[in-house]
């Protein structure tokens, strides 16, 4: 009995070896055949550098210059000035397009997305901010008074002239207020994204590419690189594209009855250009590719390694349905839903689709955790 | 009249009451522990107080959460019966209170189930009927009159026939042709560990799969039988702690690693045991520098050994007999439902399938109402948490409970009469996902009341698989 604590760790370390021993074998002795050796850190590296990384400088410099032509504005209100910020506006919302996904790490830790493009819009909540002369920017009361959607609303009021647009900064009451108002939401938006985008950048002492590429988290459990990435992608096409840029406002969560002010650019008009924009961009994320449109590897190259390429090809089929549906939809897409909603609920179906390749497909095929809690793997 | 004389030498033969306390206490420790790491993870809360709906077992719908400061409180109260458990301290009403409290919180949400929560309140179940307090713990100090030296060693093996079950069970399980023949799901999720050191590489060949599917199969079946000869014991526990150690390393599964390397110390004979205590002892009165006279004056003045009086014998046998009855039956109902088991998962659970399939799923609901004629999508994340969405998303009953529950939402909100519908796209161990619910189906008009389930789409294996299954 003396020596049973020692038998025991013998034993131990015996069987360990005997099951350990073999994949010392088989590892220097080359892959197999069936499952290529896939790298998955020169993926997620691609990910970073190619995909993410170009994605976030392109959009703090569109936020940049949307200040920049908006404090143009400021100092020489005029028609040709309103014009400038729109179309600094409408390039910083297809920017966003490119980054808005990415929902994890510095972005998830900030709320970004919720901070800088929560809509519908509530034009009521600015109207009373302009009113009251004073607000804070960034706080949950105002999240659907901030951001991208506040300044679509008030360089795109409906139904008015330009003159008048610009009028409603210059003269009349609260004309001051409503110029601060759309100056602080430009500084805001660019301050949030470029905190994200600081995070991700090496040289500006961003810290989060180098954990997402640290070999700790290059596992798939739901911490892992590729676990907060599969994740983050699955639900943004599912709440955020398949749902919030299309279903929603084609009612299907008001019993059916459309809800065309629900939509992304109410305002700005161009809703079905971000929607499209938005599902080229979750398309090249998966596929790897730079936003220059080099390919690299990405999911799609994961799953052919793993033995499932026809599954990639399906995705791949299953992105361009979408798009071409999409492409299908007139701009407005308020007027769009409010005239024939039906090509509307076809993008829906098309992204229902992509929903369901990713999130049930996918993630099962990449061995991908979904939720922190434990389980018995079924 | 043999019989009888068989039976009662059975119930009669004593043993040494030490793997009987040291069952207790590492139980108890666990099971503290478990408690500790549950609510620091928040999961109290998010499991308990956040979701906006649960999924209730049927015949047990009336267990529903406390509310917040409720369910705070209970988990309180399983934490500090675990400690008594563990101590010995007012041994009976304490593990009658976390059997109860434990099993109460797991029966709030089908979607928490798991295994290895339906092993521990068994545990605590068995326990609540053996004098597992008369050696080495507070009441026997307090009470030196209940401290016994011997217990029948009956006590002490319904616990070994429960692992046995568990372990048994777990190992038929597998001895499915896709679990031998296509090492699936391992083959998918192996490679997904492809980053861990040294094995990393291996765990990518499918060889890899063959060997973990095969071994597991052969450890689960066989690992009892080795643990009870004596002759092969210490080599058995040698492999207990390596398998379960590598499946806390390769899959999430949170303690039943260390739940079972704990318990399967209870097939040690008495003599590790009675060492252990001995050594806790002379460890506690050097660090308390207590007089040695506690525990001797005990020993002196109380029986030795510990028997149930006549009826209580009578009583714990009957029940003894039914509870494991039902242990081997419970597992094998499934035989008596048709549909494929993975498919349908109808007497899937509380059978000890862990670790068995590979499953993901997406659903969407389609509502109708009928008055209007309009129609509208409903997605599930709405309403439940990701865990809840991913569990349900598999099951065709919690798919069922949920569209009652969406019924309900739409009358409260004045619609008369809604239809749901649901597009429930299921993969299964690498197979294209494909449709598990029929989606022409009304599910409001299905009953949960258990029957033909004419609203599960049959299994169809030749929509083929993303990859390949030699």
């Amino acid at each position: 009995m003396l020596c049973l604590p020692g038998r025991i760790v013998i034993t131990v370390l015996v069987v360990s070896l005997a099951l350990v021993g073999p994949g010392c074998d088989s590892g220097s002795s080359g892959g197999g055949d069936d499952v290529d050796d896939f790298d998955r850190a020169a993926m997620l590296e691609n990910l970073a550098d190619n995909v993410i990384v170009p994605a976030y400088a392109d959009a703090r410099s569109s936020v940049e210059a949307l200040e920049a032509a908006i404090a143009a504005f400021e100092s020489d209100p005029t028609i040709a000035g309103l014009a400038g910020v729109r179309s600094a506006l409408k390039t910083a919302r297809i920017a966003w397009q490119r980054v808005n996904m990415f929902q994890f790490g510095p972005a998830e830790s900030t709320a970004l997305k919720a901070s800088v493009n929560t809509y519908p819009v509530d034009t009521a909540r600015i109207e009373s901010n302009i009113d009251s002369g004073s607000w804070t920017l960034g706080t949950i009361d105002n999240r659907a008074a901030a951001g991208f959607p506040a300044i679509g609303y008030l360089v795109h009021p409906i139904e008015t002239a330009d003159e008048d647009v610009v009028a409603a900064f210059t003269s009349g009451t609260h004309a001051s207020d409503r110029m601060a108002y759309l100056v602080d939401n430009a500084a805001f938006v660019r301050g949030a994204i470029e905190s994200t985008a600081d995070a991700w950048t090496p040289g500006a002492g961003g810290a989060f590419r180098s954990e997402f590429l640290s070999a700790s988290n290059s596992g798939t459990d739901v911490g892992s690189s590729l676990g907060m990435l599969a994740n983050a992608l699955v639900l943004h096409i599912e709440r955020f594209l398949r749902d919030g840029k299309i279903g929603i406002p084609a009612g299907v969560r008001s019993a059916g009855v459309p809800r065309p002010t629900s939509t992304e650019a109410f305002y700005g008009g161009y809703s079905t250009e971000l929607a499209i924009a938005n599902t080229f961009a979750l398309k090249r994320t998966v596929f790897g590719t730079s936003t220059a449109g080099t390919p690299g590897p990405g999911l799609d190259d994961h799953l052919e390694a793993l033995g499932a390429g026809e599954l990639s090809d399906e995705i791949k089929s299953a992105f361009d349905e979408a798009i071409a549906a999409l492409e299908e939809l007139d701009d407005p897409l308020s007027t769009q839903i409010a005239s024939d909603v039906d090509p509307v609920l076809t993008t829906f179906t098309e992204l229902q689709d992509v929903v369901v390749l990713l999130k049930a497909d996918m993630t099962s095929i990449l061995g991908v955790t979904i939720t922190f809690q434990d389980n018995d793997g079924d | 009249m043999v019989a009888r004389s068989t039976m009662r030498k059975l119930l009669n033969h004593q043993t040494s009451s030490a793997p009987l306390a040291v069952f207790r206490v590492l139980f108890g420790f666990i099971m503290a522990v478990s408690v500790l790491r549950f609510a620091l993870k928040g999961w109290i809360a998010e499991m308990y107080i956040n979701p906006a709906f649960y999924f209730t077992f049927s015949g047990f719908d009336w267990v529903a959460p406390l509310g917040p400061a409720g369910m705070y409180a209970l988990f309180v109260l399983m934490g500090l019966s675990a400690v008594g458990i563990m101590l010995g301290w007012h041994y009976r009403p304490a593990v009658m209170l976390f059997f109860l409290s434990f099993t109460y919180v797991e029966l709030i949400d089908k979607a928490n189930y798991l295994n290895h929560y339906y092993f521990v309140s068994i545990i605590a179940f068995l326990l609540i009927w053996v004098p597992a307090n008369r050696r080495f713990s507070l009441d026997a100090l307090r009470r030196p009159e209940i401290a016994a030296e011997t217990v029948p060693a009956w006590t002490i093996d319904i616990f070994k026939l429960q692992l046995g079950l568990v372990y048994f069970f777990a190992g038929l399980a597998k001895l499915h042709p896709e679990w031998l023949l296509e090492a699936m799901p391992l083959k998918l999720w192996l490679p997904a560990h492809a980053d861990l050191p040294i094995v990393g590489a291996f765990l990518t060949e499918p060889a890899a799969a063959y060997l973990f599917s095969w071994a597991g199969a052969l450890y689960d079946l066989t690992i009892v039988f080795f643990l009870l000869w004596n002759r092969t014991w210490p080599a058995a526990y040698a492999a207990v702690v390596v398998f379960h150690l590598t499946t806390a390393v390769l899959f999430p599964i949170g303690m039943f690693p260390w739940i079972m390397v704990l318990a399967t110390l209870v097939f040690f004979p008495p003599a590790f045991h009675e060492r252990v205590i001995d050594l806790a002892t002379r460890l506690w009165r050097g660090a308390v520098k207590a007089p040695r006279t506690v525990t001797g004056a005990a020993a002196a003045s109380s029986p030795a050994a510990w028997r149930p009086g006549r009826r209580a014998s009578l009583a714990l046998t009957g029940l003894l007999g039914v509870f494991f009855t039902l242990q081997i039956l419970v597992p094998l109902r499934a035989f008596t439902y048709s549909g494929d088991l993975f498919w349908s998962e109808r007497g899937y659970r509380f059978s000890w399938r862990v670790m068995l399939m590979e499953k993901a799923g997406s659903t969407l609901f389609h509502v109708r109402d009928s008055q209007s004629g309009r129609e509208w999508q409903v997605a599930a994340w709405e309403y439940l948490t990701p865990n809840q969405e991913k569990m349900m998303s598999t099951q065709p009953d919690m798919i069922l409970q949920f569209a009652h529950f969406l019924e309900e939402q739409y009358v409260g909100q004045g619609l008369a009469d809604v239809e749901v519908r649901a597009e429930s796209y299921v993969t299964l161990n690498g197979r294209r996902s494909r449709l598990m619910i029929d989606p022409d189906i009304d599910l409001t008009q299905v009953s949960r009341i258990p029957g033909h389930r004419y609203w599960v789409l049959p299994f169809d294996d030749t929509t083929g698989s993303w990859i390949s299954r030699q």
